[in-house]
């Protein structure tokens, strides 16, 4: 029975079993809800809730369960011969799954008999040619081996399966004929059900807390097997970005110097742009504008959040840098020959810090606006005018939350990647020159994964390592806004 | 039985120290007409108490007399506003000096989140009174000893003003008000935010006050009016019902709904 029923099934018994409490529980106060510690409701959930969580729960820890179990007895039927050099027990259980896959939807297709799916003394040859008729992807040469682990496979999983939509049905049908023989008036549904949404809300909570953790040790885990492959000193302090990919041999170079300077660089002269742009904006929309002024302005900036990091990379390209180039370049409006081409740290930073304008002044203007009237009026009353006061009483007041979202735009700035790409070029250089092109950790990333890549090789796992650096990159800087919000937040009251 | 204004009497006698004289002075609020026609003449050196229940537009028209109704879009003032015989609402005037002459604490003590030093030098450096170091510390030294509040801060004076108790950080806002050498202070409820014994503190500094400034407060509390000012006037739905000696207006009311109020039938 496949995955979706049982879960139908189960929740159609819990829909049930609501029915059931809430008419158990009438029916024993003789239809006066008055006499019932809580609202029939709260026991009809109660009974739902009682049917669902184990059920549940039981099917999804069958589901993970279940492969490892099978795995570990199919293994056994693989002799050692079979496993060729330079691969290894993996792979070829990852071949028997395919082949159990092939079986189950030939089968289910009707062009495999079921006899043969199950027939230890099948013809090897034979199965491959009936798999590779029914469309399913099989590798040429399927030994005999792999094709008995495949049956038996394919006969300890429909049997499990079997077994499992047994036990979740029993648990659901038990719980529910425990849960609806509850609904007593003295029985306290609605505590009950009280203590099932915390519970929910406590696992929704807590999933989004296991996948960060999961996400990195993912890092963690591919970053040590990175160094394990790669010198951490030569990745650390090689001042060369030169990875050669397998196909061409030679050793690579994996400086990460490079990388980070370009980030770093990129970064700063993107902050450059949206920080004064973005904080002025921010005080005339929050202190000078009319209300009207503001209504219209307000959304109008905001819209630049909303457009896709891309069209700003083609923006870049396209506009930016030939302009750029048409001032700083060859032949340019000023007469000098800095710039090359239109690809440079130049041309990303500016499009990036219009980029985030929006990030300073969207938070900016929220932080200045929760400044309390009283502060102004206090320094209204004392004869500032309405730039002093500003300088002097809101910004001071306001300058831990516009710090925090400085720093929000940099780590915005530091994992963008598109206006990159498009706008920076791909060449890892250390360079103080704004005008040349240079590239950031992300791009690299990008371009280390794109393609061909083997993932055991140091060139594709690198690219954990560069994640894990740019991790710990904005996590300190997410860190650092924290201390500074905290160390310098002002009491109002 | 009275021909002329009941208030007319008394500043006619009192005209010689005239700090503040308002005439006909009309405040609308977009369509709202806050203030009706007042008439008013505030002394020097005494403190004027405005008294009325909520919404009858004495703190709106407090704030009229150091133009911070300036800071409000929608307000609109007419009429004609003196102190010391100049039109405060002429052209020539500057909103911003004439809030440096005429100082303002408000209901809720708000101290700037600056070192108590930085709060009550604030004023003056803005308006540059000081020419130097020394001199800065001696205002700020005058400005918290008349707050009455130096012996309380004076070893820690880059504490945050903020660390304060409510009744210290509101002395701490009448010091920073008299540091730009106010000619006038209003204060708008004072102490509605404070226990009794800050309460207690405020008034007998007020009360000191008074030997330097012409003060203006606005009260909910009848009691406090009675004990701090000379001069009471009553306001109610936006009119100045009726003004003189506290003690008079406390005593022998001459309108009927001045007594309701002071006796406690409304309000």
């Amino acid at each position: 029975m496949p995955l979706i029923w049982l879960a139908f099934i189960v929740l159609a018994v819990a829909t049930l079993g609501y029915v059931m409490g809430w008419r158990r529980a009438l029916s024993t106060v003789g239809g006066d809800a008055r006499h019932l510690h809580s609202l029939p409701s709260y026991y009809g959930w109660n009974v739902f809730l009682k049917v669902v969580v184990p059920a549940f729960g039981l099917m999804i820890a069958w589901v993970l369960i279940q492969p490892l179990l099978i795995d570990r007895s199919v293994v056994q039927l693989i002799p050692e011969t079979e496993v060729s050099e330079g691969s290894n027990i993996g792979l070829v259980m990852s071949e028997v799954r395919r082949t159990a896959q092939g079986i189950t939807a030939a089968v289910a297709q009707g062009d495999m008999a079921p006899d043969m799916a199950t027939d230890a003394n099948a013809d090897a040859a034979e199965v491959a040619q009936v798999l590779k008729d029914a469309g399913q992807i099989v590798t040429s040469d399927l030994s005999p081996a792999i094709v008995q682990g495949a049956q038996r496979y394919v006969e300890l999983s429909s049997f499990g399966n079997l077994l499992m939509s047994i036990a979740v049905l029993a648990v659901g049908l038990l719980a529910m004929a425990w849960a609806v023989r509850e609904s007593t008036p003295v029985f306290r549904a609605r505590n009950v059900v009280e203590q099932g949404i915390k519970a929910l809300l406590i696992a929704a909570a807590s999933i989004a807390i296991l996948t960060t953790i999961g996400i990195i040790l993912s890092l963690v885990f591919n970053t040590i097997e990175f160094f394990r492959l790669y010198p951490a000193g030569d990745f650390f302090f090689l001042l060369e970005w030169a990875p050669s990919f397998s196909g061409r041999g030679g050793a690579s170079s994996l400086g990460v110097l490079p990388l980070l300077w370009g980030t770093v660089y990129i970064s700063i002269v993107a902050l450059l742009v949206a920080v004064p742009i973005g904080l002025f904006s921010a005080i005339y929309l929050s202190e000078y504008a009319s209300p009207r002024v503001r209504a219209i302005a307000k959304p109008l900036l905001e819209v630049l959040a909303g457009i896709p990091t891309i069209v700003y990379g083609l923006f870049a390209l396209l506009t930016v840098g030939p302009l750029l180039v048409s001032v700083f370049g060859d032949g340019g409006l000023l007469g000098v020959s800095w710039q090359g081409g239109g690809r440079a740290v130049i041309t990303a930073g500016l499009v990036m810090g219009i980029m985030l304008i929006p990030f300073v002044s969207s938070l900016s203007d929220d932080i200045i606006n929760a400044v309390p009237q009283a502060m102004r009026d206090g320094s209204y009353g004392l004869g500032a005018t309405q730039s002093e006061t500003i300088k002097q009483v809101v910004l001071p007041a306001a300058l831990p939350g516009i710090v925090g979202a400085i720093l929000l735009a940099a780590s915005r700035a530091i994992g963008e990647t598109m206006i990159v790409v498009l706008g920076a070029g791909a060449a890892a250089r250390l360079s103080l020159n704004p005008f040349e092109a240079m590239t950031t950790v992300t791009a690299k990333i990008v371009s280390q994964l794109t393609g061909d890549s083997d993932f055991a090789s140091p060139e594709a796992l690198v690219a954990f390592a560069l994640g894990m650096t740019l991790f710990l990159l904005t996590l300190g800087l997410n860190v650092f806004a924290l201390y500074i919000v905290r160390k310098y937040r002002e009491q109002y009251d | 039985m009275y021909d002329a204004p009941h208030m007319t009497e008394s500043h006619v006698t009192a005209a010689a120290d005239v700090k503040i004289a308002a005439r006909n002075v009309q405040v609308y609020y977009g369509d709202n007409h806050a203030i009706k026609d007042v008439n008013v003449d505030i002394q020097d050196k005494t403190v004027t108490a405005f008294i009325g229940p909520s919404g009858c537009g004495k703190s709106t028209f407090l704030r009229c007399l150091n133009r911070m109704n300036d800071t409000i879009d929608v307000a609109r003032i007419e009429g004609d506003i003196r102190i010391d015989g100049q039109d405060i609402y002429d052209k020539a005037v500057d909103p911003v000096q004439l809030r440096a002459k005429v100082g303002m604490v408000f209901q809720k003590p708000n101290p700037f989140p600056k070192s108590i030093y930085d709060n009550v030098a604030y004023g003056p450096r803005i308006h540059g009174l000081a020419r130097n170091k020394a001199e800065l510390d001696e205002i700020v030294e005058r400005s918290l000893r008349r707050g009455a509040i130096w012996d309380e801060v004076k070893d820690r004076l880059n504490a945050p003003g903020t660390g304060l108790s409510g009744g210290q950080q509101q002395r701490l806002c009448i010091a920073r008000a008299v540091a730009t050498e106010p000619e006038i202070l209003l204060m708008d409820e004072p102490c509605s935010a404070l226990d009794p014994i800050a309460t207690g503190q405020i008034e007998e500094l007020i009360d000191e006050l008074r030997r330097n400034y012409a003060l203006v407060i606005v009260t909910h509390s009848m009691q406090q009016a009675a004990r701090v000012s000379q001069k009471t006037a009553y306001f109610h739905l936006g009119n100045l019902v009726e003004y003189g000696d506290t003690t008079k207006i406390f005593t022998n009311p001459e309108d009927t709904r001045t007594e309701n109020y002071i006796t406690g039938r409304i309000g």
